[in-house]
C-alpha cells in the first residue's frame, strides 16, 4: 500500500482502499449510463486511469474515496468518500454505488461512515458535495443524510448544485 | 500488502515515486506543447487526474513512473520507469524530461537505470517504448539506450513506433551498455577520458 488507507466497519459494510480485484466492477460501471453523473460513461482504459487515479489521490491528498465492501464476502458494492481534484472548491464527500447494491440503504450507511470518519480524521468536517441537478437519488439522499442545498454552482464546466452537510455532532 | 516505491539513486540522479510537491513541476509540462507526444497539452484537472493517476499505477501494477530529482538539488528534471494502463500491449520503458532539463542526459539516465531495475529486480525479460513517429528526441534516444524500431510488435493504437529494448542477456556486459554508461560519464563530467577503448 503506498498510502496506508484506514478500514472503517458499519453493519453491513466494509469501507477500505481499492484492490486491483475491485476493477472489474469500477470499470463496469464506469461503461454503464448509472455513471452519467459522475463523468462517465467511459470506456475501459479510461476507468482504469480512473481507477489508478483515486488510488493516487489518497497519496496526494492524504485523503480519497473508499471501496465499499460488502462485509460478509469482501464483494465490491461501490465508492464514497473524500474527492479533490484540480478544479474543486473544497474536498467533496461523494458517493456511488453499483446496480446490484442498490435500494439497501448502502449508500447512506457507506457515507454517513465515511462522512463521521473524515470530520474525526482528516479535518474535513462540514463538506460539501457536489451533485448534477438530475441526480434525484443523490439528491434525495444528501437530503436525507442531513445536507443542505447551498448554492448553484459549476463543476468542470457542467452546472452543479453544492450541498453543506452538518458538522459533527449536528448530523442527522 | 505494505508496499513502498524503491528510491533508485544514480550518479546524479535520485529517482523517487512522485510525491504532492511534485505537482507543479509535473503540471507545467504537461499542460505545455513539451507533452505533445504524450497525451499533452492538457488542462488543469487532466493533468492532476494523470498526476494522480502516475501515482496510482504503482499501487495497481507494482511498478511506474518515478520523478527524476538532481541527487544533489533535489531538483526535479522529469519522469521516467515503466508505463502500462489498460490497453497497452506490454510493458513500457517511458519517459519525459521537463523542457529545461533537456540534453543533459538526464533520460538516458534515468531510463538506463529504470530499465536495469526492472531486469534485476522484478523479473522483466523484455520491454518496449511506444514512440511517436514524430518525436525524434525520444527515438533518438531509444536508439542510444540500444532499442530497435520492432516492426512485428502490436502497437497501442496504430499512431505510434513499438522500440524492442535489448533483452537482460543481451544488455549485460555489451558494448551498448558500456556505450550508454561512457556516455553518460561524459554527460556528467564533460573531460572524461574512456580508458581501454579505442577511439581512432
Amino acid at each position: 500500500m503506498l498510502f496506508d488507507v484506514p478500514v472503517i466497519e458499519t453493519e453491513r459494510l466494509t469501507l477500505r482502499a481499492a484492490r486491483v480485484e475491485d476493477f472489474g466492477a469500477h470499470a463496469e460501471f464506469i461503461a454503464s449510463e448509472r455513471s452519467r453523473f459522475v463523468g462517465g460513461p467511459q470506456d475501459r482504459q479510461q476507468a482504469w486511469f480512473g481507477f489508478c487515479t483515486s488510488l493516487g489521490h489518497w497519496v496526494a491528498r492524504g485523503y480519497g474515496m473508499w471501496t465499499i465492501a460488502d462485509k460478509a464476502n469482501g464483494t465490491p458494492l461501490g465508492r464514497a468518500g473524500f474527492i479533490n481534484h484540480e478544479g474543486w472548491e473544497e474536498p467533496e464527500l461523494g458517493w456511488h454505488l453499483y446496480q446490484a447494491a442498490e435500494g439497501k440503504g448502502l449508500a447512506f450507511e457507506a457515507a454517513q461512515a465515511a462522512r463521521a470518519y473524515g470530520a474525526r480524521h482528516f479535518g474535513l468536517d462540514g463538506v460539501i458535495s457536489y451533485i448534477a441537478p438530475a441526480n434525484i437519488r443523490s439528491l434525495a439522499l444528501a437530503e436525507r443524510l442531513g445536507a443542505r442545498f447551498e448554492r448553484e454552482g459549476e463543476l468542470l464546466g457542467k452546472p452543479c448544485q453544492v450541498w453543506r452537510h452538518p458538522v459533527a455532532g449536528e448530523a442527522a | 500488502m505494505p508496499f513502498d516505491i524503491p528510491v533508485i539513486e544514480t550518479r546524479r540522479l535520485m529517482l523517487r515515486g512522485p510525491e504532492a510537491q511534485d505537482y507543479p513541476d509535473f503540471k507545467a509540462t504537461f499542460s505545455s506543447y513539451r507533452s505533445r507526444f504524450m497525451g499533452g497539452p492538457l488542462n488543469t484537472y487532466e493533468a492532476w487526474m494523470l498526476y494522480a493517476a502516475e501515482i496510482g499505477h504503482w499501487q495497481v501494477r507494482g511498478f511506474g513512473m518515478w520523478m527524476i530529482h538532481d541527487k544533489l538539488s533535489g531538483e526535479t528534471y522529469g519522469m521516467a520507469g515503466g508505463w502500462q494502463p489498460a490497453g497497452w500491449p506490454e510493458r513500457e520503458i517511458a519517459w519525459i524530461i521537463w523542457p529545461g532539463a533537456a540534453g543533459k542526459g538526464y533520460a538516458l539516465e534515468a531510463a538506463q537505470a529504470a530499465r536495469g531495475h526492472f531486469y534485476s529486480n522484478l523479473g522483466w525479460e523484455t520491454a518496449v517504448s511506444y514512440i511517436d513517429p514524430k518525436n525524434l528526441d525520444s527515438i533518438r534516444l531509444a536508439e542510444r539506450l540500444g532499442a530497435r524500431k520492432d516492426p512485428e510488435a502490436a502497437t497501442i493504437d496504430g499512431n505510434d513506433a513499438v522500440y524492442r529494448h535489448p533483452a537482460p542477456d543481451a544488455l549485460k556486459d555489451s558494448q551498448i551498455a558500456h556505450g550508454i554508461d561512457m556516455e553518460i560519464a561524459h554527460y556528467a563530467d564533460p573531460l572524461f577520458k574512456p580508458e581501454g577503448w579505442a577511439l581512432d
